[in-house]
């Protein structure tokens, strides 16, 4: 329902943010994000950051795995 | 063998050696859809889960009338922008790309704010924007909005068909045992309706879209359906907090109001979707352009409400393969990437 | 203001002559290029190939080329696929009355250079100016005579189970620049097209072996498209390797945001060859020697499993089919 993409934050100004996804950078609204830094990566949904992500990867698999097979 | 290739292998072998009772699992979300026909997730499972494809592709759910209400603005010289994914869903008579090559103006953007700023570059024109999309995308076009009211845009508006989970969880809960909660629209309203809906006896793992992230959520949703009883797992919290974007949903609080919504194949699914508020009613199309009343009538072979309720595969449906192929679709699930089933015909549901 | 063209230029008097005498004549220096109504050409020995093929691109600038290099790539690449040298050119402009003389010269230098780096002479051309809005900007085709190496044959119908599918070069970047070009979607990316002319990799096989049993140019459509065509023309299966397909992490990147398939968008400078498994680790190496085929490598192999399809083993061990080609590629947000 709703691709999204993750990419890291280059540069904030005035709601908006230049990202970059393995070199290729859109500008984005990130007017719904709190304490954004470049360097953060976000999930980007239609040109806009639904969410600052924790992890770049998806390491976190490995322990919602781990928790399952305690 | 590296750690990660490690979690993943348990978490396919608690897949495949999965030995509990016919187990239905509904993906709800289209890109879940998608990315579980591109990686060939299925195989991994054994025959008594199911995986069904739920309606989480908005481009399916969007009933046909609202392709006939945007054509009719385009054929009244409003240029129409629009996702990439709606220009070639049939609608009652033709598709927007139809439209086009009849002269319409169509426009395919990346973002509704592209299509804000595609408006004030071209005061000459009028700008539709097609606001399809669930809660993830929502907040996109109510941005849209305000940055046109901010602009003093008397050039732009949206024609809405937007829709909301909550009370489609509802209309599907005899639909399957867990669901697989998409991960982006959660990652907006948070993870508090899920747990609701785990007291009330509903099942859900929230999933994110990698391979190891869709493979992991399966497991845990097969394991935790083994032991019995309702659960919730947010396998996703890198995106999904629990409190969700709250930005985000005081905006859509602000710009939209709940309505009754048509979902195609499910009928009318009361205060499912969400339309403009009076106040922002100068860029609401319909009340804009005053336009008529627009009932769109589905071609009668098409299955796709059946293959949208998870009632029928998508190969069951008549005109499946024959008349309706990716090139020449009949109904909407074959038009969409995400949807069931052009997910199903590419990647080979008949092959493979 | 700078020089633009006029529909006097296109009219066939002196105004005409001027243009290419000044534009063409200038820089398509060779023996046979005169005012006559027809060049007169040495006969090959050899078997010859023929082929002819239109070009419109918009923008017809773009990072790593313009549309006269691409108008000589595309023929030549086409001459190459059947294992001809290409010899000579010809070349016909639709022009749009008002287009800058100096983007004109600029496309002409460019067909120049690159007809003398794939070795191909161009020998005729035709000038036409059509009215502002009959055409978008300039229009070229290219239509070429080239002569068969003795012993290659290849063709899209000889593809055996069990051969080897090689890849020249990462795929998608040709698309991927002209879909950034247009600058539809506010995107941006270091990413220049592969346009090249490909003979010299051709030939470079051919010193290997003549048996090579298919070559295509991926381009309208890319890779995925020519394997499907390959599958059909063939009869025969075809199973790809997903991870192991060259993308440019930019053109992946593009192509996450956009919802597309770097598979389907097109090259300007990639062939697709198949080729007995026996031979393939030569021919790579032979490849990788070619000024335009450095980054070659094996994508897969031919089977006789599922005729017509194109089967991809993905990054997690399953199987699936690379979605068929579809119309116009339009990208997927939601």
């Amino acid at each position: 329902m709703c691709v999204g993409l993750s990419a890291k934050v280059v540069r904030i100004q005035d709601g908006m943010a230049m990202v970059d996804a393995d070199g290729a950078r859109r500008e984005i609204s990130v007017q719904l994000m709190d304490d954004l830094e470049p360097g953060d990566y976000v999930m980007v949904h239609a040109g806009i950051a639904i969410s600052k992500i924790t992890d770049e990867d998806d390491h976190e698999t490995d322990e919602i795995m781990e928790a399952l097979l305690a | 063998m590296s750690e990660q290739a490690q979690a993943r292998q348990s978490a396919a072998e608690i897949l495949s050696s999965y030995a509990g009772p016919h187990l239905r699992i509904m993906e709800v979300c289209g890109t879940h859809t998608h990315e579980i026909f591109r990686l060939g997730i299925r195989k991994l499972l054994p025959p008594q889960v199911d995986l069904i494809s739920g309606p989480g592709c908005p481009v399916c759910v969007t009933p046909v009338g609202f392709i006939d209400e945007a054509i009719w603005l385009a054929e009244h010289d409003v240029t129409i922008t629009t996702f990439g994914d709606l220009v070639r869903v049939p609608g009652t008579k033709k598709s927007l790309a139809g439209a086009r090559a009849a002269g319409g103006h169509v426009q395919v953007v990346y973002s509704p704010l592209d299509a804000v700023i595609y408006a004030q570059e071209h005061p000459e024109e009028q700008v539709c924007f097609l606001a399809v999309g669930f809660e993830t995308t929502v907040p996109a076009a109510c941005l849209a909005v305000e940055k046109a009211q901010e602009l003093g845009l008397t050039n732009f508006s949206l024609l809405t068909a937007n829709k909301t989970m909550p009370n489609a969880y509802a209309a599907l809960r005899d639909s399957a045992d867990v669901f697989l909660y998409p991960g982006h629209v959660h990652a907006i309203t948070g993870t508090q309706l899920c747990e609701d809906l785990a007291e009330q006896g509903v099942s859900g793992v929230l999933a994110g879209f990698t391979a190891k992230e869709l493979i992991t959520a399966l497991a845990v949703a097969v394991r935790k359906a083994e032991e019995g009883k309702p659960f919730f797992v947010n396998a996703y919290p890198r995106v999904v907090k629990p409190e969700g974007t709250p930005a985000a949903v005081a905006l859509i609080e602000k710009v939209m109001e709940p309505c009754d919504s048509e979902w195609r194949g499910l009928g009318v699914i009361p205060q499912s979707g969400l339309a403009l508020r009076e106040e922002y009613a100068a860029f609401d199309a319909r009340k804009k352009y005053d336009m008529p009343h627009i009932e769109g009538r589905a071609n009668p072979a098409c299955r796709c409400g059946d293959v949208l309720r998870g009632a029928c595969k998508p190969s069951d449906c008549p005109v499946f393969g024959k008349g309706c192929t990716p090139m020449h679709p009949v109904g909407a699930c074959m038009v969409s990437g995400e949807g069931a089933c052009s997910a199903y015909y590419q990647y080979g549901g008949g092959v493979l | 203001m700078s020089e633009q063209v006029t529909l006097a230029m296109g009219a066939g008097g002196k105004q005409t002559s001027e243009l290419i005498a000044s534009v063409f004549a200038k820089r398509f220096t060779s023996p046979y290029f005169t005012a006559d109504d027809a060049a007169v050409l040495p006969r090959p020995t050899g078997q010859i190939a023929m082929s002819t093929d239109g070009f419109i691109v918009s923008p017809s600038f773009f990072p790593g080329g313009n549309i006269g290099k691409l108008s000589i790539c595309g023929t030549v690449n086409d001459l190459s696929c059947m294992g001809a040298r290409p010899l000579y050119l010809t070349c016909a402009f639709v022009i749009e009355e008002g287009y800058p003389l100096d983007d004109l010269r600029t496309i002409a230098d460019a067909m120049a250079a690159t007809a003398a780096e794939a070795g191909v002479v161009l020998v005729a051309g035709d000038t036409k100016v059509a009215g502002r809005g009959q055409v978008d900007g300039v229009f070229i085709t290219t239509t070429g005579v080239g002569e068969i190496v003795e012993g290659a044959a290849p063709a899209g119908a000889k593809a055996k189970p069990g051969d080897a599918i090689i890849v020249t070069g990462d795929v998608g970047r040709h698309g991927c620049t002209i879909l950034l070009a247009r600058d539809d979607f506010g995107i941006e990316a270091d990413v220049t097209s592969d346009c090249a002319p490909l003979w010299s990799s051709v030939e470079a096989m051919l010193g290997v072996s003549k048996d090579i049993h298919v070559i295509r140019d991926a381009t309208r459509g890319g890779v995925g498209t020519v394997l499907y065509e390959i599958a059909e023309q063939s009869g025969v299966g075809i199973s790809l390797d997903a991870a192991s397909v060259p993308v440019d992490p930019a053109v992946g990147g593009v192509c996450r945001m956009l919802g597309l398939e770097p598979l389907y968008l097109a090259c300007e400078g990639r062939l697709v060859v198949i080729a007995p498994k026996e031979e393939a680790p030569a021919l790579v190496e032979a490849l990788r020697s070619a000024p335009h085929s450095g980054g070659a490598t094996i994508i897969g192999e031919v089977t006789d499993d599922r005729p017509g399809w194109v089967v991809l083993n993905t990054e997690i061990g399953t199987q699936t089919l690379l979605p068929q080609p579809g119309g116009e590629l339009l990208p997927r947000i939601c």
